[in-house]
C-alpha cells in the first residue's frame, strides 16, 4: 500500500479513486494500476472484489504492447474485449451473490466495477448498463439509501424506455427492483404494479412456472402479507414453494437417472448439484427460509404446508451437499408430521428423505 | 367605439409559485432547496392538473393483453394469470401449427380481441376469489360462463379447456347433492362425443345418468336432466353400436343396445324406449337373429301404436318386413309392406312410399309376378316423379324398366318360339310403333307397353344397341343400375332368340 502524491502526477493525467472517483492518494501495490482516495475505500474494495480481480486488471489498464502487424493488433483488441466481458460477468455475479447474502456494503464496489466496464464496452446509453444499475440500486436499497437507489433506477428505467429492443428478462429485473424500491418507500400500490409487471415479463421470458419468476411472486406475497391479506399471500407463498419444489425434484430425478445410467467403475462418488449459480442458490435459500418462517407461525392450522416447505428446503440443502442442514430440517419436518398425526404417506416421504441424507453422510466426501 | 373589457387574467397558483421562486432570484439558493421547490411544483401539477395518470400512460403504451395480466397480478390473482397465459401460449402454438401446415388461420390473436380478454378477466378473477373462500359453486358458475362464452366453433378448444376445469371443480361441490357434478359429466361426455371418443363419452354419460337417477333437476331450459342423460346415453350407445356393426362385431353391438333399451325403459319415456328397441331390432337383423329381431320390432310397433305415432309405426313395419324378407316369409313381408305403403301415403311420406313400393316390387319381381312388380315400381316412379328428385327418379325408372322388360319378355319369347308368319307380323309391327304388343294367343293376356323411356332400353337391347345416352345419369349408382338393366335384358332376349332359332 503505497502513498502517492497527487501533485507529483504528470500533467494532464488524473488519478481517481476506484470507489468514489475523488483524487487518489494511494495505489494498490499488487497491481499498481488501481488508485484510492484513502485507506477506507481501499479496504472496502479489497474485501469486496479487488482481491479477486487484482491481477486481471493489469492488462486492461496498462497500454497495449506494440504490435507489429494489423492482424496482431486486431487479435490484441479482441483479447482485450474478451477480458472485459469476462470481468463484467464476474463482477456482476460476485455482486449478486453478496446481495443475496445480505452484504450490501460489499456488493457496491463489485457492482460499480461491473458498471464501469460495461460503460467502456457498450457506451453510455446501452441497455447493457441496466443490470449493473439494478445491482447498484439493490445494494443502495439494502443500505437504506433510497434516494440513491431511486436515482439508479430512474437511470435504468430511462435507458430501457429509450431502447427499442430490451429483453423481457431485463425488464422483469427492472420492475422487480422498482417494486422493491416502492416497498422500501412503503408505497404499496406502486410496488404491486411494478411487481405485477415483473411477473408478467418474467413469464414472457421464462414461463410462468420458472424459478426466475418465483421472485416476483415472493415479493408480491410479502406485500399482501404486510397488508394482512393473508389468504392472497397464502396462495402466493404456496405458488412460490411449489415452483421451487418442482424444480428441485426435477433436478433430483435427472441426477438420479444419470447416476443409474453411468455406473461408476471407480467407485467415485457422484456429485450432486442444484444446477443453479451461486446467486440463485442464495436466492433459493432466502426465499424458502422466509416462507418457512411465515409458515411456522401458522403451522398449527396447516402443518402440511409447513412440511411441504421443509421438504423443499431439505431437498435444496441435500442437492447443495449441506447434509447437516438437510438433516436438521428433515428431522424438524418429521417431528411436525408426527405431532400432527399426518397420513402415512407424508411420513413415509420424509422418512425417505432422511434415509437419503444419512446414506450420503455415511460416505463422506474424501 | 367601445373597448372590450380586458380579459380577466387568471393567475393560477402555479404561476405565482413559479414567479415567486423560479427566475429572478440570485443563485444563492442552495441546491437542496431548489430540488424541494421542484418537488412542490411537481406535486402541485399532479394534484391540480388532471393529466394522464401512470395507469393511463401504461394503458396507452402497452398492449391490452399486458394490462389485463398486470391488473390480475397486482390484485394477487396469480392463478388466473397463469391460466390466461397458458391459454395464450396454446393459441400461439395452434397458430404456429397451422402455419407449418400452411393452413389459412382465420382467427385473430387473442390479444386483438379485447372483449374476449375482458371476459377472461371478469370471470377468472371472480372464480379465483371464490376459490380462495372455497365457494366452489361460484367457481363453477364463473368457469361455466366462460365455457358458454367460447362455445362458437372457432374457440372450441377454449370451451373444452373450461369444461375440463368445471369437471374438476364440480367434484368438490358437495352441497347440491351432485347436480353440478352431473352437469360437468354431461359436458365432458359432449366433449368426448365431439372428438369421436365414444367409449369415454359413454363413460361420462353413464356417470351423468347415474347421478341424475331419481332426481327432479332441470336445466336452464326446463328439461329434466335425467331425461337428457338418457337421451345422450342412447345417442352415444347407438353411435357406438353403429361403429361395431360396421366392424361386424354383432354381439358387442347387441349387448350395448340391450343396455340402451334397459336405460330407456328406466327413463320412462315411451318414445325413447321405442327408438332403442328399433335399433336393437336392426342390430339383430344384421346379426341374422331373425326371431329375436321380430319380437323386439313387435314391441316397437306396439309402442308406436300406443303412442299413435304413424311415422315410427311405418318404420317398425318396414323393419319387420325386411326381417321377414330375409327369413323368406314373403307373404307376410308383403302384408307388412302394404301396410307401410298405406301408412306412408296417409301421412304424405313420399320417400317412404317409394321405398316400400320398391321393396314390394323387388319381392314380386323375384317371385316372377312381373305385372305386379311393374305396378308397384310404377307407383314408386310416380311418387318420385312428384318429388322431382332426379336421383330417385332415375333409380325407380330403371327398376320400372327392368320390370317392364321382364313383363313383355315372355310374350315376345312366345312369338319368336312359335315361328309363324303372324307372329313375325306382330313382332314387326311392335318394332314399328313400339307402343304395345298384341297379346299372344296362347297366353291370352293383354299387355300394354307405353312408349316411355325404358322402351328405348328395350329397343336398344333387341337391336343390340345400348342406348344409355338417352339417360342423363350423373350418379354412379344409377349408372350401375342402368347398365345392369341394359346388360341384363339383352341377355334374356338373346337367350330367347337362340332358343327360337333352334
Amino acid at each position: 500500500m503505497d502513498i502517492i502524491c497527487p501533485l507529483a502526477v504528470p500533467k494532464g493525467r488524473r488519478l481517481c479513486c476506484e470507489v468514489c472517483e475523488a483524487p487518489a492518494e494511494r495505489v494498490c501495490t499488487a497491481c499498481t494500476v488501481t488508485y484510492y482516495c484513502g485507506v477506507v475505500h481501499q479496504r472496502a474494495d479489497w474485501d469486496s472484489i479487488h482481491e479477486k480481480i487484482c491481477q486481471l486488471l493489469i492488462p486492461l489498464r496498462t497500454t497495449m504492447p506494440f504490435y507489429n502487424s494489423e492482424e496482431e493488433r486486431q487479435h490484441g483488441l479482441q483479447q482485450l474485449r474478451q477480458r472485459q466481458k469476462h470481468l463484467i460477468e464476474f463482477c456482476y455475479t460476485v455482486a449478486q451473490k453478496y446481495l443475496f447474502e445480505g452484504k450490501h456494503e460489499a456488493a457496491v464496489p463489485a457492482a460499480l466495477h461491473s458498471l464501469r466496464f460495461r460503460m467502456n464496452l457498450h457506451g453510455l446509453s446501452s441497455v447493457e448498463l441496466v443490470p449493473a444499475y439494478l445491482l447498484l440500486a439493490e445494494a443502495s436499497l439494502g443500505l437504506g439509501q433510497i434516494v440513491q437507489a431511486e436515482e439508479y433506477l430512474s437511470q435504468a428505467q430511462w435507458t430501457v424506455l429509450k431502447s427499442t429492443e430490451c429483453s423481457y428478462a431485463i425488464q422483469s429485473l427492472l420492475h422487480r427492483n422498482l417494486g422493491l424500491l416502492h416497498i422500501a418507500k412503503e408505497n404499496y400500490e406502486e410496488a404491486r404494479y411494478h411487481l405485477a409487471n415483473d411477473i408478467y415479463f418474467a413469464s414472457c421470458a421464462f414461463g410462468t412456472e420458472d424459478i426466475r419468476t418465483s421472485g416476483g411472486y415472493f415479493h408480491l406475497a410479502n406485500i399482501f402479507y404486510g397488508l394482512k391479506k393473508l389468504d392472497v399471500a397464502d396462495t402466493l407463498y404456496t405458488k412460490v414453494s411449489e415452483i421451487w419444489s418442482k424444480y428441485l425434484n426435477n433436478r433430483y430425478q435427472v441426477l438420479s437417472e444419470a447416476r443409474i445410467q453411468q455406473i461408476d467403475l471407480l467407485g467415485k462418488r457422484f456429485e450432486t448439484d442444484t444446477g443453479l449459480d451461486e446467486a440463485q442458490e442464495a436466492e433459493a435459500i432466502q426465499i424458502l427460509t422466509s416462507v418457512w418462517n411465515i409458515r411456522e407461525s401458522t403451522s398449527d392450522t396447516a402443518p402440511q404446508k409447513t412440511i411441504f416447505v421443509l421438504n423443499t428446503l431439505v431437498m435444496l440443502y441435500y442437492l447443495m451437499m449441506h447434509s447437516s442442514k438437510a438433516q436438521e430440517y428433515a428431522e424438524r419436518a418429521f417431528g411436525l408430521a408426527k405431532e400432527h398425526h399426518l397420513s402415512v404417506h407424508e411420513q413415509s416421504t420424509i422418512q425417505e428423505l432422511l434415509s437419503l441424507i444419512s446414506a450420503e453422510e455415511t460416505h463422506p466426501v474424501t | 367605439m367601445t373597448t372590450l373589457p380586458p380579459l380577466p387574467m387568471t393567475h393560477p397558483k402555479l404561476t405565482s409559485l413559479a414567479r415567486q421562486k423560479l427566475p429572478c432570484f440570485p443563485s444563492t439558493i442552495p441546491r437542496s432547496q431548489l430540488i424541494k421547490e421542484k418537488d412542490d411544483i411537481d406535486h402541485y401539477l399532479e394534484v391540480n392538473f388532471k393529466g394522464l395518470s401512470k395507469e393511463e400512460v401504461a394503458a396507452y403504451r402497452n398492449s391490452y393483453k399486458k394490462n389485463i395480466c398486470v391488473d390480475m397480478l397486482r390484485d394477487g390473482y396469480h392463478k388466473s394469470f397463469t391460466e390466461l397465459f397458458a391459454l395464450m401460449e396454446k393459441w400461439d402454438a395452434l397458430q404456429e401449427a397451422a402455419r407449418v401446415r400452411s393452413l389459412f388461420w382465420l382467427q385473430r390473436p387473442l390479444e386483438e380481441q379485447p372483449d374476449k380478454l375482458g371476459h377472461f378477466y371478469h370471470h377468472l378473477t371472480r372464480a379465483e376469489a371464490a376459490e380462495r373462500k372455497e365457494y366452489f359453486e361460484d367457481v363453477y358458475n364463473n368457469l361455466y360462463a366462460l365455457a358458454c362464452y367460447f362455445s362458437n366453433s372457432e374457440d372450441k378448444w377454449v370451451r373444452n379447456h373450461f369444461y375440463e376445469r368445471c369437471f374438476k371443480i364440480a367434484q368438490r361441490i358437495k352441497i347440491d347433492g351432485g347436480k353440478k357434478e352431473a352437469e360437468a359429466h354431461a359436458h365432458m361426455g359432449l366433449l368426448f362425443e365431439e372428438e369421436g371418443q365414444l367409449l369415454e363419452a359413454a363413460e361420462h354419460y353413464e356417470a351423468f345418468h347415474q347421478l341424475t337417477q331419481g332426481r327432479i333437476w332441470k336445466d336452464e331450459t326446463g328439461r329434466f336432466l335425467n331425461l337428457l342423460a338418457c337421451e345422450s346415453l342412447l345417442r352415444t350407445y347407438r353411435l357406438l353400436s353403429d361403429k361395431m356393426l360396421e366392424n361386424k362385431e354383432y354381439k358387442q353391438a347387441i349387448r350395448i343396445l340391450i343396455k340402451a333399451s334397459e336405460i330407456a325403459k328406466e327413463g320412462s319415456d315411451k318414445k325413447m324406449e321405442g327408438e332403442a328397441s328399433y335399433y336393437l331390432g336392426l342390430a339383430h337383423l344384421a346379426a341374422e337373429e331373425y326371431e329375436t329381431a321380430l319380437t323386439v320390432l313387435n314391441t316397437y310397433s306396439k309402442i308406436s301404436i300406443d303412442l299413435e305415432d304413424d311415422l315410427s309405426l311405418g318404420r317398425a313395419y318396414e323393419a319387420i318386413a325386411k326381417v321377414l324378407q330375409s327369413q323368406g316369409n314373403m307373404p307376410e313381408a308383403i302384408k307388412y309392406l302394404k301396410k307401410v305403403v298405406e301408412i306412408a301415403r296417409n301421412n304424405f311420406q313420399s320417400l317412404d312410399v317409394m321405398r316400400a313400393s320398391t321393396m314390394l316390387g323387388d319381392i314380386y319381381n323375384e317371385k316372377g309376378y312381373y305385372s305386379k312388380a311393374s305396378e308397384y315400381f310404377q307407383q314408386a316412379f310416380d311418387t318420385t316423379a312428384e318429388l322431382r328428385n332426379m336421383r330417385h327418379v332415375d333409380e325407380t325408372k330403371v327398376h320400372y324398366g327392368i320390370a317392364k322388360a321382364h313383363q313383355i319378355m315372355l310374350t315376345i319369347n312366345n312369338y319368336i318360339e312359335s315361328e309363324d308368319l303372324t307372329s313375325l307380323d306382330y313382332l314387326l309391327s311392335w318394332k314399328e310403333n313400339r307402343s304395345s304388343i298384341a297379346p299372344h294367343p296362347i297366353i291370352g293376356k293383354t299387355l300394354l307397353f307405353e312408349s316411355t323411356s325404358f322402351c328405348v332400353i328395350l329397343d336398344g337391347c333387341i337391336g343390340d344397341f345400348y342406348f344409355i345416352g338417352n339417360f342423363n345419369y350423373s350418379l354412379p349408382h344409377e349408372y350401375r343400375m342402368c347398365l345392369h338393366a341394359v346388360l341384363y335384358v339383352p341377355l334374356m332376349i338373346r337367350k330367347a332368340g337362340n332358343s327360337g332359332n333352334d
